[in-house]
């Protein structure tokens, strides 16, 4: 009897692909010998397939040809088990389903990684791997990321939100509120995306028009920040849960340009069209840090996770201002491209070993909370008798 | 053949039917044992069905056929309400399982099968013997009932062969399962659900459900609740019958024992303490063959005597190797002390009561050696919760602390409740309680005991009831007692009211075996 996996991943993203590469690495990392792994590849109409040729990442390059060897399936709940149905069957054979046992979302950005396909678990009442829904909205939006690390005493950038609107009908009030709070240079962001997608250092005012417009094009509210001009970028993950976790090692991705882009992050390295992901990005690792200044970034990666709630694997990505040696939080991956597994391997844990403890980790949020009354088996409604016309018994 | 006769026939298959809902639901909670069965109808035995039999036969016999046929449809309208009215108002109604199914399915095929004789049998003799045998068993469910079980037992013990040999390869799939069985006739559902509650800090753990411990009920939990990803199954063994225990283990093969008591307990089948005692050490006997450990009780009397070293136990003696010691109980519940490996660990729990701290030894010496750290048990202990009104612990007027144990009425239980009040040291300790009923000649002298208990371990008592609590009264009368801190309220509510003259921060009030006001005068 073996655990059934089921690996959700594609979904309707800008980092559709990204995702595609990382779920595929991690279905074949999974220990083979302890779990079944079904995947569950979400069209980018949101559409669920599953079929034996998700498997080999050559066979995405034509996708209307996969999804054909492929069958359409849905998810129910059945009798307490979570049951997943092929839609489509032969004309008198029944209809083909079979029980998972655990989801394990390999999703990034929003629509999926946001909370939105934890909330799809929740619903079903199956256990899942890494964050609950709260940590990853919180997780998705920079300005509540920001918001909470703040109250929890974490080190973060000042920064500038504003609304779509609200910069459409007066920019003028928002940007004299940007310069005189921020000044150049600065960095744009829409608040809910990750993989810096829409990202933009903006060094004069006559570039900052443009740079928030880009930035609208992919989301309503946007958050602007001062840009640390003599700035190092370490990235750290942390596994495990609220309760208890620990930090991988530190990490250092050079920068071809002023900001990591999008196609620095998943298309480095891909002359030949292969692309392997976060894992092949050009990358110090462990990153050149004195031992104290490491120690440093891997606690507060630590309390940064504790404080968001988080579960799993993420990644946290801090800045060091190289000028007066301080260390901010920028932003955290509750999902990371490649599940950071890199970063694990380096230290000491295997890419096996890892997606062992994401699972363990799922049924151990299960179990916390089974440790919970949640429902009351009495049916209060069975005791009342409805006000119906003319009957006299007592009204809700 | 006689049309009257025919409709009597069919009238009394279907009153049969009907009044067999009764006697199958009674057959099914007692668990299809014949003999249980036996005993519940020795107690209940159907009188009206009997007297309707005997009119019956008396109108078949001088052939008023039309008679008997008015007869009969007007005793299958009253069987079919009645069957209708009994189970709408059963705690526990019939559940239509395969075999009760199959059960009723025999019975439809016997009376058709006599019907049809009777009406296709040339023989006038052997149709009339049909027919006087269908009366007989129509009219009398319990006859068909025992007819029926003995008729569908072969199909049954083939069906629960099937499931035992299913559970059997489920668990054999699941090799890195490690399985608890858990026996005792005290104690062990409890114990279950701690330590279920202490593994489930590091493991998927799966037990059997609250009643299901017999072999049938374990082979359900293994194949329908045990899942692939289970790491500890833990298994609650009951035993009515020498080799009960022995059926369990030869299916589920524990790694692990704990034998929470031996005691007194179905003597009826078992016969002597000592058939009790081999039974549930069955359970060491399979464990043994696996080389791991059985917890034993150590406090339990029945079990020291016969011990050795092969068992780890568990108690309050210092000698045993999980040992709660320092017990003492407070604002925040029950606090004792045990050692696990070398160190001594604090733990705090909302359970009153020494053998809830017994169990919770038990199951956290058990929890410790499969790897559960002691931070872990340490904070499962904490958030075990007490069942509601079984020395449940919870806030109350002006600050003060209520012990709700409003549902015990077993005479120890009670004894042992008043002890538990007594050990809230450096608190104003208050009784409630109206005493024991219905216990017969034993009343007086149990509820005389429970008295001076609380003359001993209380500062102001309230008994309700003035004629109820006249044995606990003539008790503390014979103490040294305080008479002006003795109440006797004619309510609850009066004895409340009483109460909160008394109550502040510092004050601790057992509520025991509080009865409807009702019972009171």
């Amino acid at each position: 009897m073996k655990t059934n996996v089921a690996v959700f991943y594609g979904c309707r993203s800008v980092e559709h692909e990204v995702s595609i590469i990382s779920a595929v690495q991690a279905m074949a990392a999974i220990d083979r010998s302890k779990y079944d792994i079904t995947p569950v590849y979400v069209t980018k109409d949101g559409e669920m397939y599953t079929g034996d040729c998700l498997f080999t990442i050559e066979e995405y390059r034509n996708l209307p040809e996969l999804l054909k060897k492929c069958s359409k399936v849905n998810f129910t709940r059945e009798n307490g088990s979570v049951i997943m149905k092929h839609e489509n069957s032969g004309l008198f054979s029944k209809k083909k389903s079979v029980k998972i046992d655990v989801a394990f979302p390999v999703v990034h950005g929003t629509n999926c990684e946001d909370g939105t396909i934890q909330g799809f678990f929740e619903y079903l009442g199956l256990p899942y791997v890494g964050c609950d829904i709260i940590s990853s909205a919180v997780g998705m939006e920079k300005a509540m990321f920001k918001d909470v690390l703040k109250g929890a005493g974490l080190p973060v950038l000042d920064c500038v939100c504003f609304r779509a609107r609200e910069y459409v009908s007066d920019k003028q009030a928002v940007t004299e509120k940007i310069i005189q709070k921020i000044g150049f240079p600065l960095i744009v962001k829409p608040v809910n995306l990750g993989s810096s997608v829409g990202i933009t250092k903006v060094k004069t005012e006559n570039e900052l028009d443009d740079a928030i417009m880009l930035a609208l094009s992919f989301a309503d509210k946007i958050l602007v920040e001062h840009a640390v001009t003599a700035i190092r970028e370490i990235n750290c993950s942390v596994l495990g849960d609220a309760d208890s976790c620990i930090a991988s090692v530190c990490e250092e991705p050079f920068m071809n340009d002023d900001i990591l882009s999008y196609e620095d992050k998943y298309l480095g390295n891909s002359k030949g069209g292969q692309s392997k992901g976060m894992a092949s990005l050009g990358r110090k690792i462990p990153a050149d840090l004195t031992e104290e200044k490491s120690e440093e970034i891997r606690k507060l990666a630590c309390d940064i996770f504790k404080a968001l709630g988080a579960c799993g694997v993420v990644r946290i990505d801090f800045i060091i201002d190289t000028e007066t040696d301080t260390v901010y939080a920028n932003e955290i991956n509750t999902i990371p491209g490649s599940l950071a597994f890199y970063l694990w391997e380096a230290t000491g844990t295997p890419y096996r070993e890892l997606c062992d403890r994401l699972i363990e980790l799922a049924f151990r949020r299960q179990r916390n909370r089974e440790n919970i009354t949640y429902t009351i088996d009495t049916n209060i409604l069975s005791g009342v008798s409805f006000g119906t016309k003319g009957s006299k018994g007592a009204k809700l | 053949m006689n049309f009257f006769l025919l409709a009597s026939l069919i009238l009394a298959a279907v009153s049969g039917l009907f009044s067999l809902t009764r006697q199958l639901q009674m057959l099914q909670q007692n668990s299809y044992f014949p003999s249980r069965y036996s005993s519940w109808l020795m107690s209940n035995i159907p009188t009206l069905a009997v007297a309707a039999y005997l009119i019956s036969s008396v109108l078949f016999y001088f052939e008023l056929f039309w008679l008997q046929a008015a007869f009969l449809a007007v005793t299958a309208i009253i069987n079919i309400i009645r069957a209708v009215k009994i189970q709408k108002k059963s705690i526990k109604k019939l559940v239509f399982t395969g075999r009760i199914k199959r059960l009723f399915g025999s019975a439809v095929l016997i009376y058709t099968a006599l019907i049809l004789l009777f009406s296709l049998l040339e023989n006038q003799m052997l149709s009339k013997l049909c027919a006087v045998i269908l009366f007989f068993v129509a009219l009398l469910s319990p006859v068909t009932t025992y007819i029926c079980w003995g008729l569908t037992l072969p199909i049954e013990k083939l069906f629960s062969r099937y499931f035992i040999n299913d559970a059997k390869r489920i668990l054999k799939n699941h090799s890195s399962l490690k399985v608890i069985g858990i026996t005792g006739s005290y104690g062990k559902t409890t114990t279950k659900f701690i330590l279920t509650r202490i593994l489930s800090e590091k493991y998927n753990v799966v037990c059997t459900p609250q009643s299901f411990n017999t072999t049938m009920g374990v082979v359900r939990t293994v194949r329908e609740k045990l899942q692939p990803q289970t790491q500890v199954f833990v298994c609650e063994m009951g035993a009515k019958n020498l080799g009960d225990i022995k059926e369990i283990c030869d299916i589920v093969k524990p790694d692990y024992g704990l034998i929470t008591s031996v005691g007194a307990q179905h003597l009826e089948t078992f016969k002597s303490v000592d058939n009790v005692f081999k039974t549930k050490f069955e359970l060491a006997d399979a464990v043994d063959k696996k080389q791991g450990s059985v917890f034993v009780n150590g406090d339990s009397a029945e079990l020291i005597s016969r011990l050795n070293d092969n068992y780890t136990i568990y108690g309050t003696d210092t000698t045993f190797k999980y040992k709660a010691q320092n017990i003492s109980y407070g604002r925040n519940g029950s606090e004792f002390e045990i050692l696990l490996g070398e160190q001594s660990v604090k733990l705090t729990s909302r359970l009153l009561g020494l053998h809830s701290i017994i169990n919770i030894t038990g199951a956290a010496g058990l929890a410790y050696e499969l790897g559960v750290s002691a931070e872990e048990i340490r904070y499962a202990v904490a958030s075990l919760k007490p069942t509601e009104h079984r020395l449940e612990l919870k806030p109350c007027i002006a600050g003060s602390l209520m012990i709700d144990d409003a549902y015990n009425a077993n005479p120890e239980g009670c004894i042992e409740a008043v002890r538990v009040l007594g050990s809230f040291e450096g608190m104003q300790k208050v009784i409630i309680t109206p005493g024991l009923i219905e216990l017969g000649e034993r009343e007086y002298d149990c509820n005389f005991r429970l008295g001076l208990e609380t003359a001993a371990k209380c500062d102001i008592i309230i008994f309700v009831g003035l004629n109820r609590s006249k044995p606990m009264v003539d008790a503390v009368n014979t103490t040294e007692f305080d008479k002006s801190k003795m109440f006797v309220a004619q309510s609850f509510k009066e004895a409340m009211e009483i109460y909160s003259r008394f109550a502040d921060s510092n004050t601790v009030l057992l509520i025991e075996n509080d009865l409807p006001d009702n019972y009171l005068n």
